[in-house]
């Protein structure tokens, strides 16, 4: 494992990922896994917010069409993310952190596609999956955040 | 031009525009004019919305300053503080006359009442001590400041010395107020150019009070970063562009508050349809420029 994770870390990719130190490297993949996941959390969170009540005259079948664009914002912010991970792959790896964030991020996404199938399409009440929806994306985005402090911490 | 400039531009912004807010809301209760009352509102979360760079703009302009003469230190922290007196009152009440403009009418006419006059002269307190600065020939009675004053600015800075974990909790919390203000922006957006049907614009609205508590979570937060390492900021470009897009992003949200309240009414001018979706995309491209110029601020503008 620990070798694979080397070998990851040691590819052209991830060096140039890690060390070129242009704007287009780096910064840019930070800023488009920023893009991503402020989609999907955002609107994901929004869409908790009028289950739980907030604006309840909005029709649910109006919000359908956003899915489409909260998996896009899903596929930019995981393949960023592998992108950042392979960067730095035995810092990360040898984060608890990182292993939170993940757990999370598959919580919330596990949530989004229960509300579309059951509350969305078949009319059950979603205020449970709502309220799991945001906790699971408050804990990610805290893990997420805290990950360079954990990091210091245990080096 | 440089930031000290843009100081001297801003700062008399705050004063002068409360008290124009202020002659309106009085001349709404004269002639119980509702339209008067919602142009002052307007003016008020304006204003509010300036006051911010405003603020910024006289740590920049201290910098600046001191590298060409010295500045009596203890009037500078004085004019410091009570500006952030000031400001304080000054954001609530742009933020109770926006939520009131948009749907909340209870309590909001004796509150911004009272508010606006304490931040007034509170605002007039701070301006009256910053020109003290650099005109000492207006203190012929002795300083114009008390040093038993509150002292918010410098409170706020030592909150966040003096305890490591209060940078990553704002840290956190910057993220949660960006993702609530951009997905509900991005909802109401996504209605306003036809991208999201079957539902008035005037229902989806109801989120946006949630996108404004994202915007004072990041303000709250993100002013905190800025009291505790302020040259960190005043000194970067890529800080300003972010903050002169936080100015016009915030003001993009008066528009749903505006004109779009009444169920399935289009604006009553021509081309509104075409306005609207102007102003959906110039929403949308500002919030994105303002995460783009945040996430940008460590690798560009550091010189």
């Amino acid at each position: 494992m620990a070798s694979v994770l080397a070998a990851l870390e040691q590819s052209g990719v991830a060096t140039w990922i890690r060390e070129s130190g242009v704007l287009y490297g780096y910064p840019l993949i930070l800023f488009l896994h920023t893009m991503g996941l402020s989609t999907v959390v955002g609107v994901s969170a929004a869409i908790d917010l009028r289950l739980l009540g907030v604006a309840p005259t909005i029709p649910l079948a109006s919000l359908d069409r956003l899915f489409g664009l909260m998996w896009a914002g899903f596929a930019l912010t995981a393949t960023t993310g592998v992108l950042l991970f392979v960067a730095d792959a035995t810092k990360h790896a040898s984060n608890p952190a990182f292993f939170v964030k993940l757990a999370f991020v598959a919580g919330g996404v596990t949530a989004l596609a229960l509300v579309r199938s059951r509350v969305f399409h078949r009319q059950q009440r979603g205020t449970v999956l709502a309220a799991v929806s945001l906790g699971c994306w408050l804990v990610a985005l805290t893990a997420g955040r805290l990950m360079a402090y954990v990091s210091e911490f245990i080096s | 031009m440089n930031l000290a400039h843009l100081h001297l531009l801003l700062n008399h912004v705050p004063t002068i525009g409360f008290g124009f807010g202020i002659g309106l809301l009085a001349a709404s209760l004269i002639r119980a004019s509702e339209d008067l009352r919602r142009a002052s509102y307007v003016v008020f979360f304006g204003v509010a919305l300036l006051a911010i760079p405003a603020y910024l703009s006289g740590n920049a302009a201290e910098f600046i300053l001191e590298t060409e003469r010295e500045l009596p230190e203890d009037v500078v922290t004085a004019h410091q503080n009570a500006a952030m007196l000031a400001l304080i009152p000054m954001e609530i009440v742009g933020l109770i006359g926006w939520l009131a403009l948009q749907r909340f009418r209870r309590w909001h006419k004796p509150a911004i009442l009272v508010l606006s006059i304490a931040a007034f002269l509170l605002m007039a307190r701070a301006a009256n001590i910053g020109g003290q600065i650099r005109h000492p020939e207006i203190m012929a009675g002795g300083p114009a400041y008390a040093p038993s004053w509150p002292s918010p600015a410098a409170i706020g800075a030592a909150f966040v010395l003096d305890n490591p974990w209060v940078w990553p909790i704002c840290e956190v919390l910057h993220f949660v107020g960006l993702c609530l203000l951009f997905g509900v922006v991005l909802l109401v957006n996504l209605r306003m150019l036809g991208f999201i049907s079957g539902v008035a614009i005037s229902e989806v609205n109801r989120l946006l009070p949630w996108a404004m508590a994202g915007l004072g979570i990041n303000v709250i937060t993100g002013m905190l970063f800025f009291l505790a390492a302020p040259d960190q900021y005043t000194q970067n470009s890529a800080f300003m562009w972010k903050m002169g897009l936080v100015l016009f992003g915030g003001l993009t949200l008066l528009y749903p508050a505006l004109f779009e309240q009444e169920q399935g009414s289009a604006p009553d001018v021509p081309n509104a349809a075409l306005i609207r979706k102007a102003v959906a995309a110039c929403s949308l491209v500002i919030w994105i420029g303002v995460i783009f110029f945040g996430r940008f601020l460590p690798y560009i503008g550091m010189e």
